[in-house]
């Protein structure tokens, strides 16, 4: 359970089991990178950048999750997301969170 | 990951190395036979540069065809596909309104709620927005005089409205009835291509989606 609240309505966090994160550094190949270069120029939505983020943030929750359940948790609450801009093009995406059990 | 990783650095480590094994066979037949011509080794010597200059090469001819035409494009239909995409997600947002029975994006944390929750999970929805470089050129002409900047700040506010809504019809798809504690961030995000150019921006909107018991 992933949630971005204190507290996970109607159940009682039994144990903190300190801060995970899971991150990660993505990047798009280089034709639709050209391609939404030239979509910027236009103006609107660049697509291809969509995908990328949504992509590395799927990984990056998928990343968090596992060391969560790695440290015996079966709930994140408080999840967090933070964007860098490492270098042009590519993107990093840290997601992070504090694992507990619930009951 | 670390596979495609591990790969391209033994690509550029091996090419780099040929480039200065072929470079020092070269010098060495250059000092044993001055008079005699190579091409062969001339062309493996210079061909890792002669690929990269020819699609530098390639790649500014296609930028000098498209950028007009992508200026012209940017100049007679930006303004107007901002307008029709805002039009678009006025309806999109009343669909969704009337599917909820009411707005469910709040940044209220729960504790309001008086009946029992049944579940809960995290959506999130994220948009890339760029404004066009005629609106930009606008804006720089704007900021000569200071004051209000309206071309940028309706992209952006256009932007935020679109992330917003697909927050809400991903809660739609995922069968949520309410989310919580709605946070909006906003990003810079670069092509590689200009990284001194044109900025343009993500806008995240994550939540915590309920389901009453």
């Amino acid at each position: 359970m992933v949630v971005n609240t204190e507290t996970i309505a109607g159940k009682v966090i039994t144990q903190n089991l300190g801060v995970v994160g899971g991150s990660t550094v993505r990047a798009k190949h280089i034709g639709k990178d050209i391609g939404a270069l030239f979509k910027n120029i236009g103006g609107g939505e660049l697509k291809a950048y969509t995908e990328l983020l949504e992509e590395s943030r799927s990984e990056a929750i998928a990343r968090m999750v596992s060391d969560a359940a790695a440290r015996g948790a079966n709930a994140i609450v408080n999840v967090r997301f933070a964007t860098s801009a490492v270098t042009a093009g590519a993107s990093e995406l840290f997601a992070y969170g504090t694992a507990v059990t619930v009951e | 990951m670390r596979s495609i990783d591990a790969r391209v650095s033994t690509l550029t480590v091996s090419l780099l190395l040929s480039v200065l094994l072929f470079s020092g066979v070269a010098m060495a037949q250059a000092d044993e036979a001055p008079k005699e011509d190579s091409p062969l080794i001339l062309i493996l010597c210079l061909g890792p540069f002669l690929l990269i200059s020819l699609g530098a090469a390639a790649f500014g001819i296609i930028w000098a065809l498209f950028y007009p035409i992508m200026f012209l494009y940017g100049v007679i239909f930006s303004e107007r596909n901002l307008n029709r995409r805002m039009s678009g997600l006025v309806l999109r947002e009343g669909s969704s309104i009337e599917h909820f029975g009411k707005d469910p994006l709040s940044t209220l944390r729960g504790n309001h709620i008086v009946g029992g929750i049944k579940e809960t999970g995290l959506v999130y929805a994220s948009v890339v927005f760029a404004p066009s470089h005629w609106q930009l050129l606008i804006a720089w002409i704007n900021q000569i005089f200071g004051g209000r900047i309206d071309v940028i700040h309706r992209v952006i506010s256009v932007g935020r409205a679109e992330a917003k809504q697909r927050l809400r019809e991903q809660a739609q798809a995922d069968g949520w009835d309410d989310v919580l504690n709605v946070r909006i961030d906003t990003a810079e995000m670069t092509p590689a291509s200009n990284p001194k150019g044109t900025k343009a921006v993500e806008v995240f909107a994550y939540g915590t989606g309920i389901k009453f018991g």
